[in-house]
């Protein structure tokens, strides 16, 4: 049993490896679907892909496995998950399909109607695996009907939550008394105190990567240093960047609102074409805004007490911020496999 | 006088105050021109200040900042509205011919019951109140003592002066005054509920409320009325039967598109409530509001809590979306 186990993670190691090779014709013809039917940008795209290239290559897989003490003993054999995935990046329901079919565990996914061809041929790959767990996915929630999963995994909003709990009640999703696993991260904090090229560099893909969208992409920076100092510098590099990644969504109208507001109030901004960086401490709940707020650790502590649950990662450059965890900023958008979402363990 | 030209439709009065304001109020001024407004062809072109502006600067038309203000009540630390009242007769006057405009005052005792609301010095809510219970030449309006039941031997009386009561409170105020004894109210009485149905402790839907407010003071769910207003506005909305909420003739309301509040939405679709109140005429008479609603027939409109805008960030799973 325990030496099935570890085919078994091999077997997932293996697919997932077969994949991401560059010649894999199931992932390109994804690729260009995505990008032909303007859902997510090649870019974007590409550097998803890179970065779980990387992850899986290094050997994160059984890595992770060996983190979550998965073995003949202890798995999720026989449990079903159903994972409701949202679809505002490229393949952000990577982790939860891939940690859920790690586990043992029967995979039932509803795929994001904006995301359905990159994760769908991740799961044709597994298919192929001849692994022993089931693996079911489709965009239609119906599809899932009396499953009566023993959990369920989806990141919401209290708002949302409210629609998706009626909506898995109705079809009999998950079992009256099976689990509820809910995400309700929305954002990312940096503390900045240095001004080299690597950390702006680094700050840049934190904040503007999938035009800030996603709970560990950077929505307010606390800083030593004001923004109206950095402002020009600043600006260099985010063009640089947009450059070579364009930004893919345009904002709403709102924004333009939003800064004639911080005119109106005369409050410290910088309109960036399609993002707003403005100087306060409010919850970012806008897209494609960025929240700059002078401060020292405190301040960070600060803002994290205030946010709760909506804050997924404080990020540093380095030094660490007592009593609180940290991770490192370039690690933002590159997040190990077993990152956890609202700090709990996927597996 | 509250409106400077009565002769005048709505559409008129609020042009020359949208010209008013956006040449004498720097920070209507400064909002306006960033948007790149400056003639408009209708009413909906008017653009409309988020209302937490009045938290985040000084909202006024003129120079000089008065002494009288209202600030909305809060925890300390914690960011309040402060809306700075240059003529307070225009205030006086909206809230009696604001209320004339849907009852006749002359009949009601005004009581109000209001814990919590007494330890802001500057609620607008309380110096509305007082403005009616000092109108009230009877005597007998007044605010009732926080913590005591209803006393029947004042009801009597209001009974035998020949007039109504009218009773003003925010939805827990009234839900705890009804746990303190249950009165035998007169069943012609109105029941003014004035909005604090979520609180950060507890939390109740309008029909419930009113239902229980029915329930608990033995009327008719028809005498259950409720007040639409805050620091913020020198107007207010009723509603003298179920949800919806008629404005006064100087206020009007809109439904904006949240993701571009410059959108008027159709009747029946919600979106953030906007309101345009020409009593704010020595601050800012268009205003965006953090509520959600929706507008139905006759301009009325129905209140459907706080605008949530957490969906538009982050991860999120939405049930018709993805």
């Amino acid at each position: 049993m325990i030496n099935d186990f570890q085919q078994h993670i091999i077997k997932v190691e293996n697919a997932a490896k077969a994949w991401l090779q560059p010649d894999n014709l199931k992932l390109k013809e994804a690729i260009d679907k995505t990008v032909h039917e303007g859902l997510f940008s090649f870019e974007d795209i590409k550097f998803q892909i890179r970065a779980l290239k990387q992850n899986i290559d290094s050997g994160q897989i059984a890595e992770w496995a060996k983190r979550a003490g998965l073995s003949g003993l202890k798995n999720s054999i026989g449990k079903k998950v159903l994972c409701l995935h949202a679809g505002n990046l490229p393949l952000v329901g990577f982790q939860d399909a891939l940690g859920t079919i790690l586990s043992g565990a029967d995979y039932y996914g509803k795929l994001s109607k904006k995301d359905p061809h990159l994760l769908s041929s991740f799961l044709e790959q597994l298919k192929e695996a001849d692994l022993e767990n089931e693996i079911s996915y489709s965009i239609e929630l119906k599809t899932f009907t009396n499953l009566e999963a023993d959990k369920l995994l989806f990141a919401g909003s209290e708002s949302s939550i409210k629609s998706v709990r009626k909506a898995i009640d109705q079809i009999q999703g998950v079992k009256p008394d099976g689990e509820w696993v809910i995400r309700k991260a929305k954002f990312s904090i940096a503390y900045i105190d240095s001004e080299e090229p690597r950390v702006i560099e680094d700050l840049v893909e934190a904040v503007f990567r999938y035009g800030g969208r996603g709970c560990r992409s950077v929505a307010i920076v606390v800083s030593p240093t004001r923004f109206s100092k950095l402002k020009c510098h600043f600006q260099d590099y985010v063009e640089a960047f947009w450059l070579k990644n364009p930004q893919h969504k345009k904002p709403k109208e709102i924004l333009a609102y939003q800064f004639a507001y911080n005119k109106a109030i005369e409050r410290e901004q910088a309109w960036m074409n399609d993002f707003l960086i403005q100087e306060t401490e409010e919850l970012p709940e806008l897209d494609f805004t960025l929240h700059w707020v002078e401060g020292d650790h405190q301040k960070v502590k600060e803002l994290k007490k205030k946010y709760g649950n909506a804050v997924q990662t404080v990020y540093t450059t380095g030094k660490k911020i007592e009593e609180i965890e940290t991770e490192f900023l370039s690690m933002a958008q590159r997040p190990s496999l077993w990152w956890k979402p609202d700090g709990v363990s996927i597996i | 006088m509250i409106v400077p030209f009565s002769k005048d439709s709505f559409w008129k009065k609020a042009l020359w105050v949208f010209n008013w304001q956006k040449k004498n109020n720097p920070v209507y001024s400064r909002f306006c021109e960033a948007l790149g407004i400056d003639n408009i062809q209708s009413i909906e072109d008017i653009p409309l200040l988020p209302i937490q502006a009045f938290k985040d600067t000084k909202v006024i038309t003129g120079e000089k900042l008065p002494d009288l203000y209202f600030e909305s009540s809060g925890t300390s630390g914690m960011q309040r509205s402060r809306h700075y009242v240059t003529d307070p007769e225009i205030y006086q006057q909206s809230i009696i011919e604001g209320m004339n405009h849907f009852y006749n005052l002359d009949e009601f005792v005004i009581w109000a019951y209001t814990p919590g609301y007494h330890s802001n010095p500057h609620s607008s809510l309380i110096w509305m109140l007082n403005t009616l219970i000092e109108r009230d030449e009877s005597g007998l309006s007044k605010f009732l003592e926080i913590g005591k039941p209803i006393n029947q031997h004042e009801l009597k009386k209001i009974k035998q002066s020949g007039k109504r009561l009218m009773l003003f409170g925010a939805a827990f105020g009234l839900l705890d005054l009804l746990e303190l004894g249950n009165p035998e109210i007169p069943n012609d009485s109105i029941i003014m509920e004035t909005g604090g149905m979520k609180t950060f402790k507890r939390e109740i839907s309008k029909e419930k409320l009113h239902q229980q407010l029915a329930d608990g003071f033995r009327l008719p769910k028809q005498n259950i009325h409720s007040e639409y207003g805050m620091t913020e506005l020198l107007s207010q909305a009723y509603s003298l039967q179920g949800e919806w909420f008629e404005c006064v003739p100087w206020m009007q309301v809109s439904i904006r598109n949240p993701e571009n509040p410059m959108e008027v939405l159709p009747k029946g679709e919600e979106g953030l409530i906007g309101v345009i109140d020409l009593a704010n005429i020595h601050s800012c008479s268009f205003i965006l509001t953090g509520d959600k609603g929706i507008l139905g027939d006759e301009g009325k409109f129905k209140v459907l809590g706080r605008w949530n805008p957490q969906n538009l960030r982050g991860c999120n799973f939405l049930i018709d979306q993805d």
